[in-house]
C-alpha cells in the first residue's frame, strides 16, 4: 500500500524547472568540469593546465553557491532538496577541494608519470560529496556515497610505489564496501517498512508526527536505522568502526589525507543529519542512547589513543575520531524546536574542523617539502612526521608555526581560536538538551586531548638542537645537491606566503569575531529564532 | 574605555618589543619597562581623576561582540578590582625588572608573552560579561603556559603541561556553568544574557543553583588552590622563570580568589554558604598541608610555592566565614601575600642567578657574603610567617578574628599553621644565609636593591597603616555580611555581622 502513495510525487514532480536547475548549479558545475578536464586531457596532457582548470571550476561552483545560501528550500526531483545548510556544507567541501588542488601540485610534481586522473578524481570525490549534502533520498544518498568512496579509494593508493599504498588502499576500499553494503541492508529494511526511500516521512502517507512515532516503533525499522547509522559511523570513524582511521591516515599520501579529513567528514556527517532529522529518529529513544554511547565512546578512545602517537598524521586520525564524537551530540536532538540550533552548532563545528584541519595539513606538507632529504620521496617523508619533526618551527618560520598553533588550538578548543566557539555551540545545546554524561565525556575527552594537542605546541616552540639539525640537512643538501636541489628549488611555491597567511588571518577573524560568520550560519535556516532551543526546560 | 587602551597597548607594545628584538637585543626590557609604567600611570591617573566612588560596580564600556548570544565586551571595575589591579601593575614592574638579566634568549617574544599576560589579568578583574571573562581567564593562560614552556628550568614541559590542563578542564566546568546561568536568564526574562548585573538580579532555584556555584567554584579553586586540587601548582612555580613563579604566586593565584568573590559568593549566596563549612573545611586542610609539605622541601620555590597554598588557605577560610572583618582580612591578606611570595619568588630568582642552584643544601653561609640580601630575606620571611608590623600579619589576623565567630574550631586549626609558616620561614632562613660562611655570593645589585626594597616598603606601609587598604574593601564586606545575614537560618550556622 504505501508503494502506490510514494509513487504519486515521483511523477507530478519529473519535470524540471529553471529554478531547480539553478539550485543544483554547483554540483552541475562540477559535473560539467569533470567532462570539460577529460576533453583537455585529450587536448594536451599538462599537469598544471589541469590543475588550474580543477581549481577553476572549484572557484566557479563556489561562487555560484552563494546566491543559493539565504534561499528557500527547492526540492529537485524527488531525489534531491536543496536549502541553505546543505549550500553551505557544499561550499565547505568545495572549499576543501580547493585548497586540495592546490596542495597537491607539488606532490605530483615529484613523480615523473603524467597523473590526469588524480585531478579527476578530486573532482569526483567533491561531486560525490556534493550530491550528498543536497540528497534527500536514499537513492541519491548511495549514489553520492558511492561517488565519494570509490574515487577516494584510487586517491588513496594512488602512489602505488608508496609504502603503504597498497595496505592502504585496500584497507579502505574493503572496510568502505562493508560499511555500503551495512547502509544497503539498513535502507532495505526501512524500505521494508515505510515504502519509501524518501528521507521525510510526512509526503509518504504516514501522517502527522505523532503517529510516525507510533509506526516506527518496530524491530525492523530500529534495526535498519542501526545498521544504517553503523554504515555512516564507518565513514565518520566512529567507535567502534574507527580501525581503518589511523591506517589509512597515515598511509595516504597527504593531500587526500586531507581531503579524507574534511570533505568526506562534512558530505558525510550533513546527510546523516538530514536523514536523521527528516526521518524523526529522536523518537526513538533507544536509538538515541545507541548514539549517546557511541558519542561518548568517540570522545574518551579517540582521545585515549592518540596519546601516544608520535605520527603526526596518525595522530590527527585519532583526533578526528574524538572531533566526530564531540559532533554526535547535535544529533541527540530532543524535538523538532532543537533542530534549527543543531544545524548551526553542526555547521559551525564542521567550518571550524575544516578550517583546522586544512590548516594542519597544509603546515604539514609545507614543511615536509622544505624538509626534505635527497633521495627521499615526498610522500614518504610526509607519511614519516612525527611531532618531533616539528621541533623549533617556532624560530625558523614564524608565520607557518602561528597557523599550526591556531590550528592546534581550534581543534583543542580554545579561545582565541574558532575551535573554542564551536565548542561553546556545543556545550550550550548539550547543556539544553539536558546530555549531561556527554558534558561530561566532552570535559574529560578535552582534558586528555590537551596532552597531545600541547606536545605539538611545545614542539614548535622547543629550540636548540633542532637548529643544528636543520643546518645539518641543509648542508647534506647542499652537498648532494647538484642534480636534484634545482628541481627542489623550483618547486617552491610563490603563493605559499600568501596561503599561510590568508588562513592566519581567517582563523583569527573567526575566533574572535565569530559573529561574521554565525549571522550567515542563522540566517541559512528558515526560522528566524535562532535560539529556539532555550524555550525548553532543561 | 582606558583598560580597553591599556590592554591594547599591552598587546601591540608587546608586538613591538618582539619585533625590536631582531635590531637591538635590548630593546624589549626597555619597552616593556616603559609599557608597564605608561599604563599604570594611565590607570592611576583614570582612577584618582575621575572623582566618581567605586564603591559599586562601575561600568566601563558595554558594546556587542558576539550579538547572537548577547554576548558583549563589557568591562567595569570596584574597589576590589582596584586594588588588585594595582597590586597586578606593582607586579608587572617587578616582573619585568627580575627578568632584567635574567632572560637572553628570545627576549622579545618573552616580553610579548610577558606584557600579554598582563593584558589577560587586566581582563579577568575587569570583564563584567561572563563569557568575556572566561575569555580573558584562558588567554592570560596561554602566554603563562609559553614562559613556562619555554624558559622554564629542567623539568618544564610537565609543569606546563599541567599547569594548561588542571586549569583548562577545570574552567570548560566554569563554561557548563556559564551557560546553564546564561540559559537560566533566559528562561526567566526570555533573553539570553551572560552580563554579570543582570545575573545577580536572577532568582535560583537553590537545588540548581548549588550545581552551578560548585561549577565555578571548582574552577576558581583549582587556581586559588585549594587542597584537593593543588597539585600542579608547586610544579609550575618552581619550573617557571622568576618572573614567571612572580606573577604565578603575586597575581594569578589571586584571581582565583576574584573569582570566588565576585562570582561565587555574591552570585550564589545561599549556595555558597550551604557550602561554607566544607570549603572552610579545605581552607583549614590547605593550611595545615601547605605549611606541613613547606616545611618538608629542600627547593627554595617549592617551599615558597607549597607556602603560598597555605596561605591561601587563609583566604578561602576568611571568605566562606560571611563577615565583614574576615573578608577585610582576606582582601589584605591577597594584597599582602601578593607582595610578600613575590618578594621570596624574586629573591629565589637572585641567588639562582648566582649559584645555579634552587637547593636548599647548596646554600648556607651567605650572610657574611651578601648581609642586606640576607637582611631582605628576613625580613620576607618574615612577613610570610606573620609578624606584626607587616601586612600579612593583620590580614591573617583578621581572616582568624572573623572566621572564629562563624567556625571556632577551623579558626583554632587555622591559627596553627602561623606556627608552622614560622616553622618553614625560619628554616628558609637558617639555611640560606647561616652556618659557616659558604661560598662568596655577589649582595644585591643597585637594580635587586630597587626590587626589594619597594616590596618591603609596600608591606610594611601596609602593615602599619592597613586602612589604606580596609577602608576600600570595607563597603563590600558589609554587604558580604548583609547577604549572609539575610539567609543565615537557611544552613543552621549563625553568621556574625
Amino acid at each position: 500500500m504505501p508503494t502506490e502513495m510514494a509513487a504519486a510525487p515521483l511523477l507530478s514532480n519529473v519535470q524540471f524547472t529553471n529554478a531547480m536547475l539553478l539550485a543544483i548549479s554547483p554540483q552541475l558545475i562540477v559535473a560539467f568540469g569533470i567532462v570539460l578536464s577529460l576533453l583537455l586531457i585529450a587536448w594536451k596532457r599538462s599537469r598544471r593546465m589541469l590543475q588550474g582548470l580543477t581549481s577553476a571550476i572549484f572557484i566557479v561552483a563556489l561562487i555560484a553557491s552563494v546566491p543559493l545560501l539565504f534561499n528557500n528550500e527547492i526540492p529537485v526531483t524527488i531525489l534531491l532538496k536543496v536549502d541553505g545548510y546543505g549550500v553551505f556544507a557544499f561550499m565547505l567541501v568545495c572549499f576543501s577541494g580547493l585548497m586540495v588542488t592546490l596542495l597537491s601540485g607539488q606532490l605530483l610534481q615529484r613523480n615523473t608519470e603524467a597523473h590526469d586522473e588524480y585531478y579527476l578524481l578530486l573532482q569526483l570525490v567533491i561531486l560525490g560529496g556534493g550530491v550528498l549534502v543536497v540528497s534527500d533520498h536514499f537513492a541519491s544518498l548511495f549514489l553520492g556515497f558511492e561517488l565519494l568512496s570509490l574515487a577516494l579509494v584510487g586517491m588513496v593508493g594512488f602512489f602505488r610505489e608508496g609504502k603503504h599504498a597498497v595496505e592502504t588502499a585496500f584497507k579502505y576500499l574493503i572496510l568502505s564496501a562493508t560499511a555500503s553494503s551495512f547502509m544497503l541492508l539498513g535502507i532495505a529494511f526501512i524500505y521494508s517498512q515505510t515504502g519509501s526511500l524518501h528521507f521525510s516521512l510526512i509526503n509518504t502517507g504516514v501522517n502527522g508526527a505523532d503517529q510516525l512515532g507510533a509506526e516506527l516503533t518496530n524491530t525492523f525499522h530500529a534495526l535498519g536505522m542501526l545498521l544504517f547509522f553503523a554504515g555512516m559511523a564507518f565513514k565518520l570513524s566512529l567507535v567502534p568502526f574507527h580501525f581503518w582511521t589511523p591506517d589509512v591516515y597515515q598511509g595516504a599520501p597527504t593531500p587526500v589525507t586531507m581531503l579524507m579529513a574534511t570533505v568526506s567528514k562534512v558530505a558525510m556527517f550533513t546527510v546523516l543529519m538530514k536523514c536523521l532529522f527528516s526521518q524523526g529518529v529522536f523518537v526513538q529513544s533507544h536509538m538515541m542512547q545507541l548514539m549517546a554511547l557511541v558519542a561518548i565512546l568517540s570522545m574518551v578512545f579517540g582521545n585515549v589513543l592518540a596519546l601516544k602517537q608520535e605520527n603526526l598524521k596518525r595522530l590527527l586520525g585519532y583526533s578526528s575520531i574524538a572531533h566526530m564524537g564531540y559532533l554526535l551530540i547535535v544529533l541527540l536532538i530532543t524535538s523538532m524546536q532543537d533542530i534549527n540550533f543543531a544545524w548551526q552548532s553542526a555547521l559551525f563545528y564542521l567550518s571550524a574542523y575544516v578550517l583546522a584541519s586544512l590548516s594542519i595539513f597544509m603546515v604539514l606538507i609545507f614543511t615536509t617539502q622544505e624538509a626534505l632529504l635527497p633521495g627521499q620521496s615526498q610522500q614518504q617523508a610526509e607519511d614519516d612526521t612525527t611531532i618531533g619533526s616539528w621541533q623549533g618551527l617556532f624560530w625558523r618560520k614564524p608565520m607557518m608555526a602561528f597557523l599550526a598553533i591556531l590550528a592546534v588550538l581550534s581543534l583543542a578548543g580554545i579561545p582565541l581560536s574558532m575551535g573554542f566557539i564551536a565548542k561553546f555551540y556545543l556545550l550550550t545545546f548539550a547543556s539544553q538538551a539536558g546530555l549531561w554524561w556527554l558534558i561530561a565525556a566532552l570535559v574529560v575527552g578535552s582534558g586528555i586531548g590537551l596532552f597531545y594537542y600541547l606536545r605539538i605546541i611545545f614542539s614548535l616552540f622547543a629550540a636548540p638542537f633542532s637548529e643544528q639539525k636543520a643546518e645539518q640537512k641543509v648542508q647534506q643538501q647542499a652537498v648532494s645537491s647538484d642534480g636534484t636541489g634545482q628541481v627542489q628549488a623550483s618547486g617552491n611555491w610563490p603563493w605559499k606566503g600568501v596561503l599561510v597567511t590568508g588562513f592566519v588571518f581567517a582563523g583569527l577573524v573567526f575566533g574572535l569575531y565569530p559573529d561574521v560568520l554565525m549571522q550567515v550560519i542563522s540566517r541559512l535556516g528558515e526560522l528566524t529564532e535562532p535560539l529556539a532551543v532555550l524555550d525548553q526546560t532543561p | 574605555m582606558i583598560l580597553t587602551i591599556v590592554m591594547l597597548g599591552f598587546l601591540l607594545l608587546g608586538a613591538f618589543a618582539w619585533y625590536m628584538e631582531g635590531i637591538s637585543s635590548r630593546a624589549p626590557r626597555w619597552i616593556a619597562l616603559f609599557a608597564v609604567i605608561f599604563a599604570a600611570g594611565l590607570f592611576a591617573s583614570f582612577v584618582l581623576g575621575s572623582g566618581t566612588s567605586f564603591a559599586e560596580l562601575k561600568p566601563l564600556v558595554r558594546v556587542p561582540w558576539i550579538p547572537l548570544f548577547n554576548i558583549e565586551y563589557a568591562l567595569a571595575i570596584d574597589h576590589l578590582s582596584i586594588i588588585l589591579l594595582s597590586l597586578t601593575f606593582m607586579l608587572a614592574l617587578i616582573c619585568v625588572l627580575v627578568s632584567w638579566q635574567e632572560i637572553k634568549e628570545k627576549a622579545g617574544f618573552y616580553y610579548f608573552n610577558l606584557l600579554a599576560t598582563f593584558a589577560g589579568i587586566i581582563g579577568v578583574f575587569t570583564a563584567v560579561d561572563l563569557f568575556l571573562f572566561f575569555f580573558f581567564w584562558e588567554v592570560m593562560l596561554l602566554p603563562m603556559t609559553a614562559i613556562i614552556a619555554i624558559w622554564g628550568h629542567e623539568n618544564r614541559h610537565f609543569a606546563a603541561i599541567k599547569f594548561f590542563i588542571f586549569t583548562q578542564v577545570s574552567s570548560l566546568l566554569m563554561l557548563v556553568a556559564i551557560i546553564l546561568m546564561a540559559a537560566a536568564h533566559y528562561q526567566q526574562t526570555g533573553q539570553l544574557s551572560f552580563y554579570y548585573s543582570d545575573w545577580l538580579a536572577l532568582d535560583l532555584p537553590l537545588e540548581y543553583a548549588r550545581w552551578l556555584m560548585l561549577g565555578f567554584f571548582i574552577a576558581f579553586a583549582v587556581k586559588l588552590p585549594s587542597v584537593p586540587v593543588h597539585s600542579w601548582l608547586p610544579d609550575a612555580h618552581t619550573q617557571a622563570p622568576t618572573a614567571g613563579s612572580v606573577l604565578l604566586a603575586g597575581v594569578l593565584l589571586k584571581t582565583g580568589a576574584y573569582g570566588l568573590i565576585r562570582f561565587v559568593i555574591f552570585l550564589f549566596p545561599e549556595a555558597s554558604q550551604g557550602f561554607a563549612p566544607l570549603a572552610a573545611l579545605l581552607g583549614v586542610v590547605s593550611i595545615l598541608y601547605g605549611a606541613k609539605m613547606a616545611f618538608a622541601q629542600q627547593d627554595f620555590k617549592r617551599l615558597v610555592a607549597y607556602s603560598s597554598i597555605s596561605h591561601m588557605g587563609f583566604v578561602m577560610l576568611a571568605l566562606f566565614s560571611f563577615n565583614t572583618t574576615a573578608y577585610q582580612g582576606a582582601v589584605l591578606t591577597l594584597v599582602a601575600h601578593g607582595l610578600s611570595s613575590g618578594a621570596l619568588f624574586s629573591l629565589a630568582g637572585i641567588i639562582y642567578s648566582r649559584i645555579h642552584s634552587r637547593n636548599l643544601a647548596d646554600m648556607g653561609g651567605f650572610w657574611s657574603s651578601a648581609p642586606r640580601m640576607g637582611g631582605f630575606t628576613l625580613a620576607f620571611a618574615a612577613a610570610a610567617f606573620g609578624l606584626p608590623g607587616l601586612a600579612n600579619f593583620i590580614g591573617e589576623f583578621m581572616s582568624l578574628v572573623g572566621a572564629y565567630q562563624v567556625f571556632p574550631v577551623a579558626a583554632v586549626f587555622a591559627a596553627l599553621g602561623l606556627i608552622g609558616s614560622a616553622v618553614y620561614g625560619i628554616v628558609l632562613f637558617q639555611s640560606t644565609f647561616h652556618g659557616p660562611p659558604g661560598d662568596k655570593v655577589e649582595d644585591l645589585s643597585g637594580r635587586e636593591l630597587v626590587i626589594s626594597g619597594s616590596l618591603l616598603g609596600l608591606l610594611l606601609l601596609f602593615g602599619l597603616f592597613p586602612n589604606m587598604i580596609l577602608e576600600y574593601s570595607s563597603a563590600a564586606g558589609e554587604q558580604l555580611a548583609l547577604l549572609s545575614q539575610g539567609v543565615s537560618n537557611l544552613t543552621g550556622v549563625t553568621y556574625a555581622h
